[in-house]
């Protein structure tokens, strides 16, 4: 018996390694676009609608720059993105790029007022609309929060997933260990700070579990009967979705040193945004600002962004159409996990239906928006 | 947290660091003097900058080193008992599951400390001021010499096409707004 169960683990390592051999083919975000906007290395991302009359209001979803948007269209059955456009949504994404030596004095200004401002600014241009809905993720949804602050004219709803704006808690560990950093020679001896840097901190989180236990658990879960094809199938998506996950935890773009200076020490340091004391090129940053519907998305396990880094937004908001969403995930769960597809993406777009119908002051006419949509085709 | 051998070696590290500080360092930061008095400065520096990145480095060993004793004690404790007689693959799987959950625990709840925290704040400031002198260095002593552009002079060069890429988006707003003034 014993024999048995030591030659069937053996299997089970040789099959991975054949796996691994003749590695599976793989990609992540494939759901249909175009790139309709370029700045520097920034690409605002545009998907094709999947239905004929998308609702009204569109939406830019706003990532992290630490790690790559494409979490939210890992595999087509896992895709933030194409759950919202099969809801009807018209969806962009901004893509920030890799930034090299030459984005080293990029500011968090440049981010939030100048490449989040002007994709903004091109969808209002393209959808004749003076404001859209704005989604952002992590601390991309932190940029949201500041974006919305400092121009709410042009922001119809604000939603934020899983997205720190009161960083003075010991919940979350990265906030416990930023209080130590000293930032500033961080950043002027690499100018741009190594994804690799930060990789090392998000390994630390729990290292045993991220270097070891997760690689047994793969080959524990290869099955093995070489002549069974549904058994061989079931091995190869599996091999597929490790890889997928393996390649966004690891495709971590550098930080522009200027910006990763300005967020780590007035965010993760000073906590100045909560209190309103934050600005951004001279100009304070008023979360009193923020009056349009906003929805506030946290996970319950969120060892990252603990909700008590999330939460206390909707109280400093001035909104009065506001709702708190805590789902019973972790921080990427939340976007690929068995939950994202049946119960996140179900409830956001429930919330955001309502609030996504005409009317929009200095809106242009369905048939400007029709000959607008036809010409963009013939491009 | 619990005791390891590593004490001993810790001690000992402290007291010889203790002897450097009263002695060899105190020389090593003495003003120089000639004409090679600004370069040779420069290079003594480099001593003490090690000497700080050691230090840290050798708390930093210190701590992991305690807490690798403490989760070995544990995982001892919690497999003992099932450890009598033959080992057979179901118990090494159990015992990798015990091992694998207690290291992490363990090692979660130590870096979730502001000792950690500190700890790690040191040793990266220390790391970052001894990369930055080895760079200072090998511009100073090899690339200057050589005629070759330095990591210095590449990031003045980015500062100033950061400042006019800004001024050029600056004034392409302006023109777009005053022509849409047209």
């Amino acid at each position: 018996m014993n024999g048995l169960i030591l030659i069937e683990d053996f299997e089970k390592f040789k099959h991975g390694v054949e796996l691994f051999l003749k590695p599976p083919e793989f990609s992540v975000g494939t759901t249909p676009s175009d790139i309709i906007y370029t700045e520097d290395k920034m690409k605002l991302i545009h998907y094709i609608p999947t239905v004929e009359k998308p609702h009204h209001i569109p939406i830019l979803i706003v990532y992290a720059l630490v790690n790559r948007y494409y979490i939210l269209d890992l595999q087509p059955d896992k895709s933030v993105i194409k759950k919202l456009l099969d809801e009807g949504f018209d969806v962009y994404v901004i893509d920030w790029g890799y930034p090299s030596g030459t984005d080293r004095y990029l500011t968090l200004d440049d981010y939030v007022n100048g490449y989040l401002n002007n994709s903004v600014d091109k969808i209002r241009e393209l959808s004749g609309l003076d404001k859209i809905t704005l989604m952002g993720v992590c601390q991309g949804g932190t940029f949201s929060v500041m974006y919305a602050a400092q121009h709410p004219e042009k922001v119809k709803n604000l939603v934020t997933l899983v997205a720190p704006v009161d960083f003075d808690t010991d919940k979350g560990i990265l906030n416990i260990w930023a209080k130590s950093l000293d930032v500033d020679k961080i950043v002027d001896y690499y100018g741009i700070v190594p994804g690799d840097f930060l990789n090392s901190g998000f390994l630390l989180l729990d290292p045993f579990r991220l270097m070891i236990d997760k690689y047994v658990g793969m080959f524990d879960r290869i099955e093995c009967n070489p002549d069974d094809t549904t058994c061989s199938i079931r091995n190869e998506d599996y091999i597929k979705n490790f890889l997928r996950m393996e390649k966004w935890i690891f495709d971590s773009p550098d930080q522009a040193g200027e910006t990763f200076r300005q967020f780590m020490k007035d965010c993760y340091q000073k906590n100045l945004l909560i209190k309103n004391e934050m600005t951004l090129n001279g100009t304070k940053i008023n979360l009193k600002n923020i009056s349009m519907p906003l929805l506030n998305v946290m996970a319950k396990f969120d060892h990252l962004v603990p909700n008590e880094a999330s939460k206390p937004l909707n109280d400093a908001v001035s909104s009065s159409d506001k709702e708190i969403l805590v789902f019973p995930t972790g921080h990427i769960g939340i976007f690929v996990g068995g939950k994202s597809q049946k119960e996140v993406c179900p409830k956001i777009t429930e919330w955001l239906k309502p609030r996504s119908l005409g009317g929009n002051k200095g809106e242009k006419s369905e048939q400007q928006r029709n000959g607008r949509k036809s010409k963009e085709k013939l491009k | 947290m619990e005791k390891s051998s590593f004490e001993s070696t810790q001690e000992f590290f402290d007291q010889w660091l203790n002897v450097y500080n009263a002695t060899t360092g105190r020389l090593v930061e003495m003003p120089a003097l000639g004409p090679a008095r600004e370069k040779s400065e420069k290079m003594m520096k480099g001593f003490s900058t090690f000497v700080n990145l050691y230090a840290a480095g050798m708390d930093s060993n210190s701590n992991f080193q305690s807490v690798f004793m403490e989760a070995m004690q544990k995982v001892q404790e919690k497999t003992a008992p099932d450890m009598n007689g033959e080992i057979s693959p179901e118990k090494y799987k159990e015992f990798y599951n015990i091992w694998i959950e207690t290291y992490s625990e363990t090692f979660k709840e130590f870096m979730k400390s502001g000792h950690f925290a500190s700890d790690m704040g040191k040793l990266n400031s220390h790391l970052m001021d001894f990369q930055k002198y080895n760079r200072e260095m090998l511009e100073e002593n090899y690339l200057k010499p050589m005629n070759l552009p330095t990591k210095t002079e590449i990031d003045e060069i980015n500062k100033e096409l950061y400042s006019l890429k800004k001024t050029v988006k600056e004034l392409t707003s302006q023109i777009k707004a005053l022509e849409e003034k047209k």
